[in-house]
C-alpha cells in the first residue's frame, strides 16, 4: 500500500456511533506533555469528531489519580471506554495510538 | 552538582561537622560496614543478580525505620503488593499494621505489559506519586525495588540515563534518603548499561550469590561509598529467620577481651597439668585422633561447668543429642540433669544442611539468647563439610572471634585423622587464635594401645610440656605421670612392666649395700680385734724386756757388793767396762738406789 493511500485511509477512518472517553495524564508543561496534548487534539479532531470527551489530568496538582490509574510514566492517554487501554508518550506514533484506539481497521 | 550537594548535606547537619550525616539501617552488621549507615537525602545503589537478596535488605531497612517511627515508601516494579507482604511476614515482619497507621505505604509500580508506548515520555507521574504520598506522610525514605524493570521501557540507553540522572536529581533535591535496587546479570559484574547508576549514586552496595560445592552462599560489598569511610571487604552474609546478617570479619579482633581468670577443668590432675585450669575467654583446642577422649574431655568440664552454675552451648555436628548423651554415661558423665535445669543446651546439625554464614550465624545468635559462658565446637574438623576449607577457616575464624568478644571461652574439637597427627594439630590452620591446645594421641607399645596428652601452648599460664598418660575410666578421666626413661615415654602395661623391673632392681641394690656395710663392719671388727692382740703382744715384749733388764741389774748390783766386801780397786778391769757403759751404771745407781 502507497503512502499516499494509507494516508487517505486512515482520514476516512471514523469513529462510528462509538463514545470516546479518554483522560490524557500531564505533568504540567513540560515539552512531551505539551506535545502529547497537540497531538490528542489533532487526532481527536481527526478520527473522533463528536465521539469523544477528553480529561485532562496534571499528575503534579493530582497524584492519587496517578497512583489510582498505574501512571507512573508521562504522558500517558488512558482510555477508558469503549475498550480500556493505556497509551505511554507525547502520542507522536500515531499509526499505534490508533491501533490502541481500535480505529485501524486490523492494521497496525 | 555533587558538591553543590554535599554543602547542602552539611549545612542541614551542623552539629555533624564534616561528617555525613547517615541513617543507621537497623540490619545486623551492615551499619558496621558502612560505618554508621547509609547516607542521609542520597542515594544508594544495591546492584546484584536475581535472588541475591537486594529486596529483602531494602524490606528489612524500611520495616525497621518503620517499626522505629518513620514513616517509608516502599516501592517495587517487580512484584505484586501481596506477594511482598508475604515475603515480609516469613521473616516476621507484618507490614500490615504500619500500612494501616500510615507508616509504611507500599506501592506496586506496574506497567502494563499491554500498554502501549507511543513516543517519548518520562518518570514524572512516578515522581508526582511519591512526591504526593511523601508529603502526606511526612516520608524521607523509599526504597525503589528493581528499578532495571522499569528502564526496560526504554528504548535508548541515552533516554535511560537521563531519566534516571532525572528521578536522582529529583530525589536530591526533594532530601529523600533513598534505595535503589537494580537487578544485574548473572556474570555479576556491573554492566556498562549501568555503569552511570555506580557513577550516579553516593553509596553503592553490590549483593551476590554464590554456590560452591552444593553450599550457597551470599555476599555484600560496598563499592563506593562518597565522602565517608567503609568497610571494603566482601562479607558473607545470611537471609536467617530474621532477616539479613552480616558478620564483618574485619572488624573483629580488636575488642577482644584480656584473658581471665582460671577456671577448672572438671578434673584435678588435669588442672595440675594446666597450671590451675583454662582460662576464661580463651580458645582451647582438644585435638587428636577419634577414640582418643576429646569429647570426653570436653564434657568433663561442661559437666564442671554446669555443677557451678554456669551455661555451656554445646554444638554437635558429629552425632545427635541422644548419643552423645548416652556415650557420655560410659565415662561416668551424666549430663542429662543439666539439659533438665537449662545450663546446658545442645545444637546439633549437618555441617552440610546449611552454609557456613548460616551456621555460623545460628550459633552466634544461639549463644547471644543463652547468655552461654562456654561453647563446644564438636568437631572443627567436620566444618569442612560446610563448603570449603577456606569457608571452615573462616567459619571458626569468626565464631572464635565473636566468643572471645564477649567474654565466651570456646572448646573446640578437632579430629585428627592420622595416627601421627603431629601437623595436623593446628585443625584447618586455626593455631594462631587458639590459646590452649591438649594433643590426644595413641601410643604402641609392647603390643598395647594406650592414651597420651600433652598440652603444648598455654597462653598466659605455665604449663607441663610432658606427655602424660591420659585414661578414660568408669569414672571419667584420669591424668597420670608418665614414665620418662631412657627409652622414652612408657604407658599402660610397658610402664607398669618398666615400674616392677625398676623397683625390683632398687631392691637388689640395697641389698647390696647392706651386704657391703656388714662386710665392712665385720672388716672394721676384725682389725680392731687384731690390733688389739698386737698391742697386746708388743706390751707383752715390752714386759719380757724390762723384766730381764731388771734380772741384769739385780745381778750387777749383788757383783758390785761383792766386790767393795773384797777390796777391789776402782781401775780394777772390770770396774773400768763397768763405768765405760752409762746406762748400766745408771742402771746401778738406780738399782743402788732401790
Amino acid at each position: 500500500m502507497s503512502k499516499v493511500a494509507k494516508k487517505a485511509k486512515s482520514k476516512e477512518i471514523k469513529a462510528e456511533g462509538k463514545k470516546y472517553i479518554l483522560r490524557l495524564f500531564i505533568a504540567g508543561d513540560e515539552p512531551n506533555s505539551k506535545q502529547a496534548r497537540e497531538n490528542l487534539e489533532k487526532l481527536c479532531e481527526t478520527h473522533l469528531k463528536g465521539h469523544y470527551k477528553v480529561e485532562i489530568v496534571d499528575v503534579l496538582e493530582d497524584f492519587k489519580a496517578a497512583l489510582e490509574n498505574d501512571i507512573l510514566l508521562t504522558p500517558a492517554l488512558l482510555v477508558v471506554a469503549p475498550e480500556p487501554a493505556t497509551i505511554f508518550g507525547n502520542l507522536s506514533e500515531k499509526e499505534k495510538v490508533l491501533a490502541a484506539l481500535g480505529l485501524t481497521g486490523g492494521e497496525v | 552538582m555533587i558538591t553543590n550537594t554535599y554543602k547542602k548535606q552539611t549545612k542541614r547537619s551542623p552539629t555533624m561537622g564534616n561528617e555525613l550525616p547517615k541513617a543507621a539501617t537497623g540490619i545486623l552488621g551492615l551499619d558496621e560496614v558502612l560505618n554508621g549507615g547509609i547516607p542521609v537525602g542520597r542515594t544508594t545503589l544495591v546492584s546484584g543478580g536475581p535472588g541475591t537478596g537486594k529486596s529483602v535488605l531494602g524490606l528489612e531497612l524500611l520495616y525497621r525505620a518503620a517499626v522505629a517511627g518513620q514513616p517509608v515508601i516502599y516501592v517495587t516494579f517487580e512484584e505484586r503488593p501481596e506477594a511482598v507482604r508475604q515475603n515480609a511476614l516469613t521473616l516476621g515482619w507484618d507490614t500490615k499494621p504500619l500500612e494501616r497507621s500510615g507508616k509504611f505505604f507500599l506501592m506496586e509500580a506496574r506497567v502494563d505489559p499491554e500498554s502501549v508506548l507511543s513516543g517519548a515520555f518520562n518518570l514524572k507521574g512516578l515522581m508526582a506519586i511519591i512526591d504526593g504520598k511523601a508529603k502526606a506522610m511526612g516520608a524521607s525514605l523509599i526504597v525503589i525495588d528493581a528499578l532495571d524493570v522499569l528502564l526496560r521501557l526504554f528504548s535508548d540507553p541515552a533516554k535511560e540515563r537521563n531519566e534516571l540522572y532525572a528521578l536522582h536529581d529529583w530525589l536530591l533535591d526533594h532530601s529523600m534518603t533513598a534505595i535503589l535496587t537494580v537487578k544485574l546479570s548473572k556474570t555479576g559484574n556491573v554492566s556498562s548499561r549501568y555503569e552511570f547508576l555506580d557513577f550516579m549514586a553516593d553509596c553503592v552496595m553490590i549483593l551476590d550469590q554464590r554456590v560452591v560445592e552444593q553450599i550457597t552462599t551470599r555476599r555484600i560489598r560496598v563499592i563506593k561509598y562518597r565522602g565517608s569511610d567503609f568497610a571494603r571487604n566482601e562479607y558473607p552474609f545470611v537471609i536467617g529467620r530474621n532477616g539479613i546478617e552480616i558478620i564483618p570479619v574485619s572488624t573483629f579482633g580488636l575488642q577482644h577481651q584480656a584473658l581471665g581468670k582460671k577456671v577448672s577443668s572438671g578434673h584435678k590432675r588435669l588442672d595440675t597439668v594446666l597450671d590451675g585450669g583454662y582460662r576464661r575467654a580463651s580458645c582451647v583446642l582438644i585435638t587428636g585422633p577419634a577414640g582418643t577422649g576429646k569429647t570426653t574431655i570436653a564434657c568433663t568440664f561442661v559437666r564442671a561447668a554446669c555443677q557451678r552454675g554456669e551455661k555451656t552451648l554445646y554444638v554437635n555436628f558429629e552425632e545427635s543429642q541422644e548419643a552423645m548423651l548416652s556415650g557420655m554415661l560410659s565415662p561416668g558423665i551424666d549430663l542429662r540433669p543439666y539439659m533438665q535445669n537449662g545450663k546446658l543446651q545442645i545444637l546439633t546439625a549437618m555441617p552440610e544442611s546449611m552454609g557456613a554464614e548460616e551456621h555460623l550465624i545460628r550459633l552466634i545468635r544461639a549463644v547471644k539468647t543463652f547468655k552461654s559462658d562456654y561453647i563446644v565446637v564438636d568437631a572443627i574438623s567436620s566444618c569442612r563439610r560446610m563448603g570449603t576449607e577456606q569457608d571452615a577457616f573462616e567459619f571458626i575464624m569468626r565464631l572464635v572471634n565473636a566468643c572471645k568478644e564477649q567474654g565466651v571461652t570456646v572448646f573446640l574439637i578437632n579430629q585428627a585423622t592420622g595416627f601421627t597427627e603431629e601437623q595436623e594439630i593446628s585443625g584447618v590452620g586455626i593455631s594462631s587464635m587458639v590459646d590452649t591446645v591438649i594433643a590426644l594421641r595413641y601410643i604402641d607399645i609392647g603390643g598395647e594401645v594406650n592414651r597420651m596428652m600433652l598440652v603444648m601452648k598455654a597462653r598466659g599460664s605455665k604449663h607441663s610440656n610432658q606427655y602424660r598418660e591420659f585414661l578414660i575410666t568408669d569414672n571419667g578421666i584420669d591424668v597420670v605421670d608418665v614414665y620418662v626413661g631412657e627409652g622414652g615415654v612408657l604407658t599402660g602395661a610397658a610402664r607398669q612392666e618398666q615400674e616392677v623391673k625398676e623397683t625390683t632392681e632398687r631392691l637388689l641394690k640395697q641389698q647390696e649395700i647392706e651386704r657391703k656395710e656388714k662386710e665392712l663392719a665385720q672388716m672394721r671388727a676384725t682389725i680392731e680385734v687384731e690390733s688389739a692382740r698386737q698391742q697386746e703382744a708388743l706390751l707383752t715384749a715390752e714386759l719380757e724386756v724390762e723384766q730381764l733388764k731388771l734380772e741384769r741389774d739385780i745381778l750387777a748390783n749383788g757383783q758390785n757388793k761383792r766386790g767393795i766386801m773384797r777390796g777391789e780397786d776402782a781401775d780394777s778391769e772390770r770396774l773400768q767396762s763397768a763405768s765405760a757403759r752409762p746406762k748400766p751404771k745408771a742402771a746401778r745407781q738406780r738399782g743402788g738406789g732401790k
